[in-house]
C-alpha cells in the first residue's frame, strides 16, 4: 500500500459487473487528488464515467480533512462538475482502503457498491429502488450490520433523471449542485456505501502527524453558520434557527462545528435519545436555509421543506432558491411546494461575491473574491480540506502544502496546485 | 501488538528455537476464552512455527505426546476442569512428567494448582500452590462487579484488582534476566489467581505492586497489600518436564517484557529437552497433504467477509452489552480481536496465494466458515440493538468464531513452517 493510498485506483465496470484496482502511476505527473480525477476522467471519458475520489489527506488529522468529491460530466451544462463529499463520507471512503473509484458503464440493473477495508463488492439494490435517501441509507445499514457506514446514494430524482436531483450523503444532501446524482441514476448506480476500518500510512508518520495535530490545535473556530453568514455581511442564520436548534456538529477533523442539527418534531431542548423515530433534520449546508429565510419562510416549514428535498435526492439549494419568496406552512403545504418544484434556477447564494462557481459548484460560500475563492476550492479538492474552513480559518495553505512531503513524499505548493488545473 | 513487536525484549530468543524446532499446543477448547490467540502472536515472533491449536478432545485422546509444549490461557477453569475431568489431569501429568512443558496463565494456571481440589478440579501434583484471592464473604466490589467473583465450594474466588501490575524478583529467579533489568515488569491480571507456591525454590516472581493501568474492585491500598509479596509465577520442574503458573498473562502482546518471561521459560525448557536428546515423536503435516490449487478466490472471499464480519463486530461495541458464558463476562471487544487475528495474517497468505498455490478447500471451508460468522454477527447485533436477549447468539458466534480462528491460526503456522522448511537456514523474520 502506498502511503495515503497515493496513486491506488480502483476501476468498477458497470456494464460488465467486475472491479479491477490498478495503479495509476500518472498520479506523479498530475497531481493528487481532484487534479487526479480530472486525469482520471479524461482517461476513461470514453465510458462516461464518474470518478469518486478523496485528496491526499483526506481521513488524517490535518484539520478539515474531510473532503472527498464525485466527478463527472453534469447533464446540466454538459461540463465537468464536481460534487463534494464532506461530512465523514469522503474520510470513510478514503479509510475503506480506495482513494480514487472510477465508476464506468451503465449497469443492467440497479446495484450499489460495498467499499470496505479494501474489498470492493457491486451488491444488487434491486430492492433499494425507488427508495428515497433516508430508506436507502437505513436499509445499507441494516443490510450491512453498521450504523457507521456512510452512504452516497441517490433518492427518486436522481433515478428519474430529474435535473434537480442531488447525491446524498446519508440523509443530509450534499453539494452537488449540478445533477450528478441523475449520472448515477443513469448507471443505475443507487449509492456507494463505504467503512473502513483501517489506518492511513504515512512516509513520515511521526512529523507528518505531530505537524497535523499542531495545525489543529492552532485553529479556532465558533460553531453553527455565524462565521458564514457573518463572512458574507448578511442575517443571523442562527438565530432564525434557534428555537429549533438542537445541537452542532462538525465534519470529520473539522475544528469547527458549522452543520446544525434542528428539531420540529419534539421539544429540541430534548438531548436523549427519544421515541420519536424522525426527530429532525441536518441543516448541512448554509446556503438552502439562508434562501428560505431571506425568501420569507419560518424555519420549521423551512427546514421540513429541506427534509423533503433531503428525502428525494433534490438539489437544496436549486430547490431553495427556487421555493424563495413563496412561503408556505403546515406539513402538507410544505410537502405540496417541494413536489411542485420545477428546476427552473440556476445554483448560487443569495448574498455575498459573485463567483466564479464552474466546475466546483456552489457549495462554498462566495465570501472572497473570485481568485482567493477558487485558489481555496483547488488546494481543497487536491488535499482533501473543505474550502469553506480554508477561507475561514485563514490558515497557512503554504504550511499545508509542507505536510505533503512527510504525508507521502510530495512537495507542492498553493501555485503548482493552481497550475494542475490550467 | 506493533510496540510489542517491535520491542527487542524477544531480540535473541528466535535463535534458541530453531535447532529441532518445538511443537507447541495451544488448548482452544471448553473453557478457554480469547486469551489464547495472543500465543500465536508470542509464539510467531518466537520464530515458533510448528504450532496446533487444541481442544480437550486431543488431550483426552492422548495425543499430547506429539508435542512438547502445552500452553492453557485464560477463561472458564470450571468449564475447562469440566470438559478434562479426571482423565485429562492425568493426561496433563504424564505429558509434563515424560518432558513436556505445561504453561498456564489465569484460568490455566487456577486449573492445576495443587491448593485447587474442590469440584469439577481435579487435584494435580505439578507444582505445590494454593490460591490466595479466595474467601467466604468478600466486600462488595468498587468496580467491576460482573468480573469480580465466581464461586468455589462454599466461598467465592475474587479479584481485588484487575489490570497491569507490577511484578518483579521472586526467590528463585535463576535464569530469569528479564526479571532483574529495568525495574519492575509490567503484565495484565485479568482475574488469574495470586499464588502461594510452597517451595521457595519454585517462586519466580512476586507482585510488587500495581500501576494506575488497573482498576480496583478492593480499595487500591487494600488489593495491594493483599498482592505485595505474594507470588505471581511459579515453575516446578517434576519428573523430566515443566509446569510454569502465572497470575498475570505473560503472554499478553502489549506487555513484551512480561513476553520474555516467558520466553526464558520456553527456552530453559527447550535446552533441558535437547540436552537430554528428547523431543516429541514427529508428526505428518496435514496441510503439505491436501489438494493444492489457486486459492485467489478463496483467500478474497475469506478476506470479503472477515472485513463485513469486523465492521459488525465494531457497531456491536458502541452497544452497553455484555453475555454470561460459564462464569466468563464476554464483552463485544472479544469477537473483534478473534477477527482481528485472522485479518492481520490474511496479507501472508494473500502473498502466498500470490506465489503459488494453496490448499483450497480448507480455504474454502474457512470462507463459508466467516460468512457464516458475519450472518451470526448481524443477527446478534439485530437482537442486542432491540434489547433482546441475545445470549444463544452471542454463544454461537464466539463458538463458531474459536473454532475458525484455532482453523485459520493452524493453516497459517503449517504454511510458515512450510516456507521456513526450504529457508531455514536464511531466517531472518
Amino acid at each position: 500500500m502506498d502511503s495515503m493510498y497515493y496513486g491506488d485506483v480502483l476501476v468498477v465496470d458497470l456494464e460488465a459487473g467486475t472491479t479491477e484496482q490498478v495503479d495509476f502511476v500518472e498520479v506523479d505527473e498530475v497531481g493528487p487528488g481532484l487534479a487526479a480525477g480530472l486525469a482520471l476522467f479524461e482517461k476513461y471519458r470514453d465510458s462516461d464515467p464518474l470518478v469518486f475520489g478523496s485528496g491526499l489527506f483526506t481521513g488524517t488529522p490535518v484539520p478539515a480533512a474531510c473532503l472527498g468529491f464525485v466527478l463527472g460530466k453534469s447533464p446540466l451544462s454538459g461540463e465537468l462538475a464536481v460534487s463534494p463529499l464532506s461530512m465523514f463520507a469522503g474520510a470513510e471512503m478514503k479509510l475503506s482502503g480506495f482513494a480514487m473509484v472510477v465508476v464506468k458503464g451503465n449497469s443492467s440493473k440497479p446495484v450499489y457498491l460495498w467499499l470496505h477495508d479494501g474489498v470492493p463488492d457491486i451488491e444488487d439494490a434491486s430492492g433499494l429502488a425507488g427508495m428515497d435517501t433516508w430508506e436507502t441509507t437505513d436499509a445499507i445499514r441494516r443490510e450491512m450490520g453498521e450504523s457507521m457506514i456512510q452512504v452516497i446514494s441517490i433518492g427518486p430524482a436522481g433515478e428519474a433523471g430529474s435535473k434537480l436531483a442531488s447525491i446524498s450523503i446519508n440523509y443530509w444532501g450534499s453539494g452537488d449542485t449540478d445533477a450528478l446524482a441523475a449520472v448515477m441514476g443513469e448507471k443505475k448506480l443507487k449509492a456507494v456505501a463505504v467503512r473502513g476500518l483501517g489506518m492511513l500510512d504515512a512516509d513520515e508518520p511521526a512529523e507528518f502527524y505531530q505537524k497535523a495535530f499542531e495545525l489543529f490545535g492552532g485553529v479556532k473556530m465558533a460553531k453553527g453558520f455565524g462565521p458564514v453568514t457573518e463572512a458574507l455581511g448578511g442575517p443571523d442564520l442562527d438565530k432564525w434557527l434557534e428555537p429549533l436548534m438542537h445541537r452542532t456538529r462538525a465534519c470529520f477533523a473539522c475544528p469547527g462545528a458549522c452543520s446544525t442539527f434542528v428539531k420540529y418534531n419534539e421539544d429540541p431542548s430534548v438531548m436523549e435519545s427519544s421515541d420519536v423515530e424522525e426527530p429532525g433534520m441536518l441543516v448541512a449546508g448554509a446556503a438552502a436555509a439562508l434562501w428560505l429565510m431571506e425568501g420569507g419562510w419560518e424555519a420549521e416549514p423551512a427546514c421540513r421543506a429541506m427534509e423533503y428535498m433531503a428525502r428525494d435526492g433534490i438539489d437544496m439549494i436549486r430547490g431553495a432558491r427556487e421555493l424563495s419568496g413563496k412561503p408556505v406552512s403546515g406539513t402538507a403545504e410544505v410537502e405540496a411546494a417541494v413536489k411542485g418544484l420545477e428546476g427552473s434556477e440556476e445554483a448560487g447564494w443569495p448574498l455575498g461575491e459573485e463567483s466564479p462557481y464552474g466546475l466546483f459548484g456552489a457549495w462554498v460560500p462566495p465570501i472572497a473574491a473570485a481568485d482567493a475563492w477558487l485558489e481555496a476550492n483547488r488546494v481543497g479538492y487536491v488535499l482533501g480540506i473543505c474550502a469553506t474552513f480554508l477561507l475561514l480559518s485563514g490558515v497557512d495553505m503554504n504550511a499545508l502544502c509542507e505536510l505533503c512531503g512527510p504525508a507521502a513524499g510530495i512537495e507542492t505548493s498553493p501555485d503548482e496546485i493552481a497550475a494542475m488545473f490550467e | 501488538m506493533r510496540r510489542a513487536a517491535a520491542d527487542p525484549a524477544l531480540d535473541g530468543f528466535r535463535e534458541r528455537f530453531l535447532g529441532g524446532a518445538p511443537r507447541v499446543a495451544v488448548y482452544c477448547g471448553e473453557g478457554a476464552s480469547h486469551s489464547w490467540i495472543w500465543f500465536a502472536d508470542l509464539l510467531e515472533r518466537l520464530g515458533i512455527y510448528d504450532v496446533e491449536f487444541v481442544t480437550e478432545a486431543a488431550v483426552l485422546d492422548g495425543e499430547l505426546a506429539r508435542f512438547d509444549f502445552l500452553l492453557v490461557g485464560g477463561g472458564d477453569t470450571y468449564a475447562m476442569a469440566e470438559a478434562l475431568g479426571g482423565a485429562g489431569a492425568r493426561e496433563i501429568e504424564s505429558f509434563v512428567r515424560s518432558g513436556g512443558f505445561y504453561h498456564g496463565s489465569c484460568a490455566g494456571a487456577y486449573l492445576v494448582l495443587s491448593g485447587v481440589d474442590l469440584e469439577p478440579f481435579t487435584p494435580f501434583d505439578l507444582i505445590d500452590a494454593g490460591m490466595l484471592n479466595v474467601m467466604p464473604d468478600p466486600p462488595p466490589a468498587l468496580c467491576l462487579e460482573h468480573k469480580y467473583l465466581a464461586p468455589y465450594g462454599s466461598e467465592w474466588v475474587f479479584h481485588p484488582v484487575y489490570g497491569e501490575v507490577e511484578l518483579v524478583e521472586g526467590d528463585a529467579p535463576a535464569g530469569f534476566i528479564s526479571l532483574n533489568g529495568a525495574g519492575p515488569v509490567g503484565a495484565p491480571l485479568f482475574g488469574g489467581p495470586v499464588l502461594e507456591v510452597a517451595d521457595p525454590a519454585c517462586r519466580i516472581a512476586d507482585y510488587g505492586g500495581t500501576t494506575d493501568r488497573a482498576a480496583f474492585p478492593w480499595p487500591r491500598e487494600k488489593a495491594e497489600r493483599l498482592i505485595h509479596g505474594r507470588q505471581a509465577v511459579g515453575r516446578n520442574e517434576p519428573g523430566e518436564g515443566t509446569v510454569l503458573v502465572s497470575g498475570p498473562h505473560l503472554e499478553h502482546p502489549l506487555f513484551p517484557r512480561a513476553n520474555a518471561i516467558m520466553a526464558e521459560a520456553f527456552a530453559g525448557h527447550w535446552r533441558r529437552t535437547l540436552e537430554a536428546g528428547r523431543q516429541a515423536s514427529a508428526h505428518v503435516q496435514g496441510a503439505s497433504l491436501e489438494l493444492r490449487g489457486d486459492a485467489a478466490g478463496a483467500v478474497l472471499e475469506i478476506k470479503r467477509q472477515v472485513s463485513n464480519a469486523r465492521i459488525v463486530g465494531f457497531g456491536l461495541e458502541k452497544l452497553p452489552v455484555t453475555w454470561r458464558i460459564g462464569v466468563k463476562v464476554w464483552e463485544p471487544e472479544k469477537i473483534r480481536m478473534f477477527l482481528d487475528y485472522t485479518w492481520n495474517r490474511l496479507p501472508y497468505i494473500e502473498r502466498r496465494s500470490a506465489e503459488g498455490t494453496l490448499p483450497v478447500q480448507r480455504l474454502d471451508e474457512l470462507a463459508a466458515g466467516y460468512s457464516e460468522v458475519t450472518g451470526l454477527a448481524k443477527r446478534l447485533k439485530l437482537k442486542a440493538e432491540s434489547g433482546q436477549d441475545s445470549q444463544a447468539e452471542a454463544l454461537s458466534l464466539l463458538t463458531r468464531l474459536k473454532e475458525l480462528t484455532a482453523s485459520f491460526l493452524s493453516l497459517y503456522f503449517r504454511l510458515r513452517l512450510e516456507e521456513r522448511g526450504s529457508d531455514r537456514n536464511t531466517l531472518t523474520d
